[in-house]
């Protein structure tokens, strides 16, 4: 098969999936020819103007489901009087209900009638039609046999028939069409799937044009789907993220374009809820979630010199648990039943039967992202506490292998609770569970513990990555090593540590145990220490280095900048009767996206930038990234820090509209609607700039500089290896070795090393079972 | 990159591995479990809505289930040739010397003590928060002046009615847990011996003996677990009569009725016992006991399912030990299956005397 | 593997040992407790938690020493810890989630209530 053949067949399979994919909402009976199982066919095969058919009975504009009696009729054609039967008809609707009146008619279906055999003998017939409630305009479309008379099936010849076509008008505007969900779902994932396959073609014909043929293309996508390999899955899953980062900031988007002045109505309230339920869950579980494995997957087996993950298929299946998963999460969307309870779902309003049925499928793609995770955390942990590279102890790994630890750690641990109480959500919502039933004793409260129990942690397993990031990028870019190597360690452990015991900071106005309360408000401010000990030692290792401006770097101090304002509006939190009044308002809105996008996504940003060489073997080009960099830190801070003020004047969160007036005490004050659109403008520019990113991303995968091994001067393994790395990364037969300068003290044991080694297999019991 | 692997020993991504020579082993069976497991969940939600059963999607459910399966046999086919000649082990501390997939096993343990933990504090708050049943019915009938606080006749309260009130009034009741109970340590006991007869050096027995033995054992295992399976339908399902001999022994009834024809139900609000009758006015006690049949029921099967894994994990290793590829290099396999089937043994052992005794 | 305790092979003498205690178990919740219970001023669900749970206990390490291998292999010792490490996050859970039902509020002790803040 040459590639001109291959290439048009290519092209012709699309064509054809793609006219069999064009739904058909409605299929309008063009006519009725063709045989039914009982009553009429059209007699003969062209419309004959001798016969004219008639409609009376109806109305010029309908009233909501009032019945008119409609008589249809037609004269001339073969048909005289004294034949055996005269002829038939066929009445079709667009809307609303026939019902017959007499046995000569029947009918084939609610909106579609027809004369029955006894009926066969008239020239007219009167049928009942009932409106419908939904004021949109009715199509009639009416069929009439004028027969002569001859008997038998086969005996049509010389008969005739004619058409006619009469419209009702509706009493209102024509409402959106009720949508049957399961339609609405299977032609847009259908949709998707193909525009999928386009572009997996297109970026498979864009590697090589030369060799687009089925032969080439099978092993190439069996590769993708197949791999076990940790940088093909790590790419997959940053694909993924950043898909997802999109999807989730066109939600944000259209929350923005809704409450950019007050008293908007751009988008319904139904509409909203589900907006930003999914905003929420996209953000977290399918955007963040998945970048961060994006880049464990890639830089955790680099960093640590090992040739893979310890459970390669494992990998390939947490991440094949996430797309199905976001499909799931999706479903409700696709057939306009989207979740509407908040990515935190609270109990019992989730379980109760007036929210959408997407809830049910929400719980379910978010208990598949429970088992995924809890894979990659077996993965991970094992990998890291087992294939170290021989003389890299734990206090030898780099900052970023140790971030994600903490952060698998945490997750590992606490997402089981956020599992078990999706469960019993989902089993309320479907077998009939009463976990959550208010009326037999089941108490909402248990699922904002379970929730924030994972919550709390989750929101620091998505943060410490980036914390890992940042102390890379930072030593690098300061042409040093990081202050304080050993305190930064600890800092990450403690916060690990005290994630689970402060998470009932978001429940102080829920009625929860005080003594609980008073607890977690003190170690809440605690959380505030070992965070501190990080951004000081960031700052030092700048003060001791003299920085490199990279675009990682600026992203850097972006981070330093955002990430601690963030940090400072939490503090705000922990303190009860603050609390109380913040709660629930704009102030809480812009600390957590001061936090997760000006610490999280700037980090993955740094990240971005600094390992894409690595990755792709392909230099970014720098005066786009400062571009980006610019534009999106300006944007990014009018969008949010204005968030504040509103939130202390008041602005409720979650809520559809807001009002402002001059002198009603419960609105917002006048200025806060230039706020508002002062903030949308700045979302829209905010997420045109990181446009600026993806076409970065794309046109220099295809003409960028080539990369070396080690562009930015770093010094952990994955600069030792080639850009991009060989597979297996590393020869499992000949690992590299960590050398220290000064290796009897890096490997003398401290405090916990003694204790450990106490309770290890020694060397010499290892000895004696190989014998 | 791709197609770096496309070369002559490259094995297909749906057979058997070749695990000798250290090839990528690229595998279907993520991506087709993924899918059959996200169909499950999906025709789920549509089999049941919120109690109500709609029979039309059953065949999507089994075409989930089914998806599952494939995917599942793909990667225990992929697994037959894997005969642990290539078992990593360990390099740095604090897990030096001991095999990586021993230590992920341990690590996917931590994951399920959190579950249950999850399970067993929903548990506590539940049992804490709800006054129990016969505590509400002792405070006699309702009056306005002189006992403000009792019940009324139709008028369903809302109290916990734990399982063990049930199952553990008589011995016949608390029989089919019982057996359980005993079936799972005997069955800890058989997998460990078949681990036994794996281990025993090379020479030290006929291998055609060793075969029998792992297999037979292993398949004893597994029957047991099955009969777990099986009497707990019987508790909570079927019931069974008794011969006419002990009918004098349970107050003159001729069989136990399951918990389902107790009305023991998660959906029921309409539950009495023959204990809440008030004696003096022959008056019904209505209670509310949805929240305790809900405890009751999804903890104990959350165990019994992983029992299920457990024995579907079991037959995969009866069959491969009946091919005789188990020996003192491979045993590690039964081992590490073997963490999880004790696993399941101890959460048994909390749960027994929590849910069927106290 | 096939470790001995007093020259009495592990296995067979954990397998007893699990039977016995079971029955034990069972047989505590049939017996009539009632006058037990009187003497040591409890309840007789009391006196039948206490009996479940000092059995529950040997019961779970019994299993998890000798079956899973946490006792006697070179192993056991460092696999102990791992199986350990979850234990702060299940107390702060049990603590956290398990004992703060929802009646807790009324439950507080006097100074912690309003109008008691003077010590």
């Amino acid at each position: 098969m040459n590639n001109s053949t291959s290439r048009r067949l290519a092209l012709l399979a699309i064509l054809a999936i793609a006219m069999v994919v064009v739904p058909a909402v409605t299929s309008l009976p063009a006519g009725i020819a063709g045989v039914k199982d009982s009553g009429c066919n059209c007699h003969g095969t062209e419309a004959d103007s001798s016969v004219t058919a008639s409609i009376t009975g109806l109305p010029e504009t309908y009233n909501a489901s009032e019945t008119y009696a409609v008589t249809v009729s037609f004269s001339g054609g073969p048909s005289t009087d004294g034949n055996m039967n005269l002829g038939g008809f066929n009445l079709w609707a667009s809307d609303g209900t026939f019902s017959t009146v007499d046995d000569s008619t029947q009918l084939w279906g609610p909106s579609e009638a027809s004369h029955t055999e006894s009926g066969n003998d008239q020239r007219s017939w009167t049928v009942d039609w009932t409106a419908p409630e939904s004021g949109a305009n009715v199509n009639f479309i009416l069929h009439v046999n004028s027969v002569n008379g001859n008997e038998g099936n086969g005996g049509s010849s010389g008969d005739m028939w004619n058409r006619a076509d009469v419209t009702v008008l509706g009493f209102g505007d024509a409402p959106l069409p009720e949508v049957d969900p399961f339609k609405v779902l299977a032609t847009l994932v259908v949709i998707s799937g193909v525009m999928l396959s386009i572009v997996v073609l297109y970026i498979f014909y864009r590697k090589n044009p030369d060799s687009f043929d089925w032969e080439n293309f099978s092993p190439w996508i069996s590769e993708w789907l197949t791999s076990t390999d940790h940088k093909k899955i790590g790419t997959l899953y940053f694909v993924q993220g950043l898909f997802f980062l999109g999807v989730g900031g066109i939600m944000a988007l259209m929350i923005r374009m809704q409450l950019a002045v007050p008293g908007n109505d751009f988008i319904s309230q139904d509409y909203y809820n589900q907006f930003f339920t999914l905003h929420g869950t996209t953000m977290i579980f399918l955007a963040a979630m998945p970048l961060i494995n994006g880049f464990a997957n890639w830089m955790v087996p680099l960093q640590i010199g090992a040739p893979d993950l310890a459970f390669p298929r494992l990998n390939a299946m947490s991440f094949w648990l996430q797309p199905v998963a976001a499909l799931l999460i999706f479903t409700g969307v696709f057939s306009g039943q989207g979740a509407d309870t908040g990515w935190t779902g609270y109990a019992p309003y989730v379980v109760t039967e007036t929210t959408h049925s997407g809830v049910s499928m929400w719980a379910a793609g978010q208990l598949m992202l429970v088992a995924s995770s809890t894979l990659t955390g077996i993965n991970f942990l094992t990998t890291m506490a087992v294939m170290r590279a021989p003389g890299m102890g734990w206090f030898q790994m780099p900052l970023f292998t140790w971030s994600i630890l903490v952060a698998n750690l945490m997750l590992f641990l606490s997402i089981p609770a956020f599992g078990v109480g999706l469960i019993q959500v989902y089993l309320d919502r479907t077998i009939g569970t009463a976990f959550y039933d208010v009326a037999s004793g089941g108490d909402p409260l248990l699922w904002s513990h379970l929730f924030w129990y994972f919550g709390h942690p989750e929101v620091y397993v998505v943060i410490v990555p980036a914390f890992g990031v940042i102390s890379e990028v930072i030593a690098t870019s300061a042409r040093r090593s990081i202050f304080g190597y050993k305190s930064m360690v600890y800092a990450m452990a403690g916060i690990g540590l005290v994630s689970f015991i402060v998470y009932g900071h978001h429940m102080f106005t829920s009625g929860m145990s005080p003594t609980l309360r008073f607890i977690t408000m003190l170690t809440t401010m605690l959380v505030a220490v070992p965070t501190g000990i990080k951004i000081f030692n960031w700052l030092k290792t700048m003060h001791g280095g003299s920085l490199v401006y990279r675009t990682h770097t600026l992203w850097t101090l972006g981070f330093l900048v955002t990430f601690t304002l963030g940090g400072i509006s939490g503090m705000f939190f922990p303190s009860m009767g603050m609390d109380v009044h913040l709660h629930e308002t704009y102030f809480v809105v812009a600390h957590f996206h001061y936090v997760l996008v000006g610490g999280t996504v700037f980090g993955f940003f740094a990240a971005i930038y600094y390992w894409y060489p690595k990755m792709t073997g392909r230099m970014l080009d720098e005066r786009l990234g400062v571009l980006h960099f610019l534009t999106a830190f300006i944007s990014y801070n009018a969008l949010f820090w204005p968030m504040h003020r509103l939130g202390v004047v008041g602005m409720i969160r979650r809520t559809h509209t807001y009002y402002i007036t001059t002198d009603d005490f419960n609105a917002l004050p006048e200025w806060a609607a230039d706020w508002n659109m002062l903030i949308s403008m700045s979302a829209f520019l905010f997420f045109a700039s990181n446009l600026i990113m993806v076409y970065n991303m794309i046109k220099s995968l295809i003409r960028g500089d080539k990369a070396p091994a080690d562009p930015w001067g770093g010094w952990s393994f994955e600069w030792m290896t080639a850009s991009p790395p060989p597979t297996p990364s590393f020869d499992p037969h000949n690992l590299p070795e960590l050398k220290d300068a000064n290796e009897h003290v890096a490997n003398e044991p401290g405090i916990f090393g003694q204790i450990f080694r106490r309770l290890m297999v020694s060397d010499d019991a290892a000895e004696e079972e190989s014998h | 990159m791709s197609g770096d692997y496309h070369g002559d020993n490259h094995p297909s991504p749906w057979g058997p591995h070749d695990w000798g020579h250290g090839a990528p082993h690229n595998s279907y069976a993520p991506l087709v479990m993924s899918i059959g497991v996200g169909i499950f969940l999906l025709t789920f939600g549509g089999l049941f809505n919120f109690g109500e059963f709609d029979m039309w999607y059953l065949p999507l459910v089994m075409v989930g289930l089914a998806v599952t399966g494939i995917g599942l046999f793909v990667w225990w086919r992929q697994d037959m040739s894997f005969d642990a000649s290539y078992e990593p082990i360990a390099t740095g501390t604090p897990f030096k010397h001991i095999q990586v997939r021993k230590v992920g096993m341990w690590v996917f343990l931590m994951s399920e003590m959190m579950i249950f933990s999850s399970l067993f504090s929903t548990y506590m708050r539940y049992r804490q928060g709800i006054p129990r049943c016969d505590t509400v019915f002792e405070r006699g009938m309702f009056d306005p002046v002189l006992n403000p606080d009792g019940w009324q006749e139709g008028v369903a309260v809302t109290c916990f009615e734990p399982a063990s009130h049930l199952i553990a009034s008589s011995w016949f009741h608390l029989a089919p847990g019982a057996i359980n109970t005993f079936a799972l340590i005997v069955s800890s006991f058989t997998i460990v011996q078949a681990l036994r007869w794996a281990h025993k050096p090379v020479g030290s027995v006929d291998e055609e003996v060793r075969r029998k033995r792992i297999y037979r054992y292993l398949g004893a295992t597994t029957l047991l677990a099955t009969l777990f399976l099986t009497l707990k339908i019987v508790e909570w399902f079927v019931g069974f009569p008794l011969p006419e001999f002990l009918h004098e022994y349970n107050h003159g009834h001729s069989s136990i009725k399951s918990l389902y024809a107790e009305h023991y139900l998660i959906t029921n609000d309409h539950y009495t016992h023959h204990s809440y009758i008030d004696e003096a006015t022959g008056a019904h006690m209505v209670a509310n006991i949805r929240v305790s049949a809900t405890l009751f029921y999804v903890t104990t099967g959350t165990h019994g399912l992983h029992v299920l894994i457990g024995i579907i994990g079991l037959a995969y290793l009866t069959f491969k030990a009946w091919t005789g590829a188990y020996n003192p290099q491979s045993a590690v396999s039964i081992e590490y299956f073997g963490l999880y089937w004790h696993f399941v043994d101890l959460v048994w052992v909390l749960v027994f005397p929590f849910f069927y005794l106290y | 593997m096939a470790k001995k305790i007093m020259g009495f092979d592990a296995y067979w003498l954990n397998f007893y040992g699990l039977m016995i205690l079971t029955l034990i178990e069972v047989l505590a919740v049939g017996a009539d407790l009632g006058s037990t219970a009187e003497n040591l001023d409890m309840t007789e669900r009391q006196i039948t938690l206490w009996i479940l749970t000092i059995i529950a206990v040997p019961k779970f390490v019994m299993i998890a020493a000798i079956f899973m291998h946490l006792w006697g292999d070179a192993d056991s010792g460092i696999l102990t810890l791992t199986a350990l490490f979850p234990a702060f996050f299940i107390i702060i859970m049990v603590l956290f989630i398990g004992l703060t039902h929802p009646e807790s509020g009324i439950g507080l002790p006097d100074w912690c209530r309003p109008g008691n803040y003077g010590l």
